[in-house]
């Protein structure tokens, strides 16, 4: 069974968003589950820092030794703050998903966005159904 | 629902995961394509294969019929020998790739690819105006490939026959396995030393688990399609779909050295005048400088200009950087030049390197 924090929210494409308590901001980047299936991942395209990207748009690429995967935007906002570690050390998405392996932060446009999120519940029962 | 070989529960009991590759149920890895492929490199992989066509051609007309058939030299062969070659069309395109086994001089074992099997076999008969037998024994045999430097030792712990240790490159042995016939081959598709099984698919689970138990103390893993295909590009092997099919030579592929027959065989005219005279195609190999990964199918440009398309691409786990094939017009390129690789709309700088990759370590 793969993590899944509590603290997080979650897209039904299997990326993660972590919003600070005012929620203006959101650190995002792929789930547990996600790098589970990808395996071996060796590249990462990050976004440009400054672009702004609407919710569900492609925000960064995957590359695993077998396949490529987008990585979707959780919400709309613009980008902040980019992991550039990962451009040296992309398994670090493999290795700690959810800690030095965040793609990147966003301001976040409409705060009612993140409602649209699943909690850690309903995207547990999300993977389960094996979507 | 694909198709399933005798392996199809032992892949997933193994955490296999499986995919559709030509119709069959594979795993495409178990743990990690990379692992696998280390595995192999420093130790030993196990992989089915069993979904690969096996066609025998047998009687007084089978050497004619090859030698129409085959633009490589038959005398290449003597009993217990094999060789690479393919089926070329009368444009010269290729059909299929494959191995010629010579059992005797009347029997020979032909190893197809999955995808192409029907369309080989049906190639065959169009052409068998000479009276041989040719039989179909694809859903009866089954195909393991055991690759990598500890290869040798498991094999002999399993079957302890002086023959296999002293097999040269390309040669088999008949044996039997539990009772049944066996062939035993050294070759592979890896760009390791190895060995390639062929049993009757009632035998395989037997010999897939006695691989396992022999191997994994000596560091040997299952390996998935995804391992397969690292390898066999790091060793710049064709794969049927990727570097080959009907609208390409084998000269255009880099495969130039299967022809050498001097018989009357189809395609002769056009891959003998390219051979000499040059092919409007060429295949070259190219390493990517920038970080990100080249795939199959993506433009290749040299100054500005569309030149060819990659025809393969992977991260390599071995020289860890993104390689690839590629298809381009003959003449424009040569060793050491820098290309661009359009990825996502950027062209990724690389550069033509020789071919393999990585020499043959057996």
């Amino acid at each position: 069974m793969s993590s899944i924090p509590e603290n997080l929210k979650y897209t039904r494409e299997h990326e993660w968003a972590l919003f600070d308590e005012e929620g203006l901001t959101c650190t995002c980047g792929i789930t547990d589950h996600a790098q589970e299936m990808l395996t071996d991942i060796v590249f990462v395209e990050l976004p440009e820092k400054g672009i702004e990207v609407k919710k569900g748009e492609r925000l960064a690429v995957v590359e695993s030794v077998k396949a490529v995967s987008d990585v979707y935007a959780p919400v709309s906002g613009e980008v902040i703050e980019v992991n550039s570690r990962l451009e040296d050390s992309p398994e670090l998405l493999n290795s700690d998903p959810y800690g030095d392996g965040w793609i990147c932060k966003l301001s976040v446009k409409n705060a009612s966005e993140a409602d649209e999120l699943m909690d850690a519940r309903a995207y547990e029962a999300h993977v389960a159904a094996g979507d | 629902m694909g198709n399933r070989t005798p392996l199809y529960d032992a892949h997933t009991a193994l955490g296999g995961r499986m995919v559709d590759f030509a119709g069959w149920e594979l795993p495409v890895m178990y743990s990690s394509i990379v692992e696998e492929h280390h595995a192999v490199r420093n130790a030993a992989g196990v992989f089915d294969v069993s979904h690969m066509g096996e066609i025998e051609i047998a009687g007084k007309g089978a050497k004619a019929l090859l030698e129409k058939l085959l633009p490589t030299r038959l005398a290449k062969l003597a009993p217990g020998k094999s060789m690479y070659s393919c089926f070329c069309n009368e444009a010269g395109g290729v059909i299929d790739d494959l191995f010629v086994y010579m059992k005797s001089e009347h029997e020979y074992f032909l190893v197809v690819n999955a995808s192409t099997a029907e369309k080989d076999l049906a190639w065959i008969h169009t052409w068998n105006t000479f009276g041989a037998t040719v039989r179909d024994v694809s859903a009866t045999t089954a195909k393991i490939d055991l690759q990598g430097p500890r290869s040798k030792e498991i094999v002999l712990s399993i079957i302890n026959e002086k023959i296999i240790s002293e097999l040269p490159r390309f040669c088999f042995a008949e044996l039997k396995y539990e009772g049944d016939a066996m062939i035993v081959s050294q070759s592979g598709y890896t760009g390791e030393y190895g060995f390639e099984l062929y049993l009757p698919a009632s035998k395989t689970s037997s010999l897939w688990k006695k691989i396992l138990e022999a191997g994994k103390p000596l560091g040997l893993l299952p390996c998935g399609l995804g391992a397969r295909d690292t390898l066999r590009l790091e060793a710049a092997y064709s794969l049927y779909g990727h570097e080959l099919d009907e609208a390409t030579t084998p000269v255009e592929a880099g495969i130039g050295w299967v022809i050498s027959s001097e018989k009357e065989y189809i395609g002769k005219a056009v891959i003998e005048k390219q051979k000499r005279d040059g092919a409007p195609r060429e295949t070259i190999c190219f390493e990517c400088l920038d970080k990100g990964i080249a795939r199959e199918r993506c433009d290749v440009v040299r100054k500005g200009k569309k030149i060819g398309i990659t025809t393969s691409g992977t991260f390599s786990p071995t020289l860890k950087k993104s390689i690839g094939m590629a298809r381009v017009a003959s003449g424009v390129i040569s060793i050491g030049d820098e290309i661009g690789i359009e990825v996502r709309g950027k062209a990724l700088k690389s550069r033509v390197v020789p071919r393999p990759f990585l020499p043959y370590r057996g």
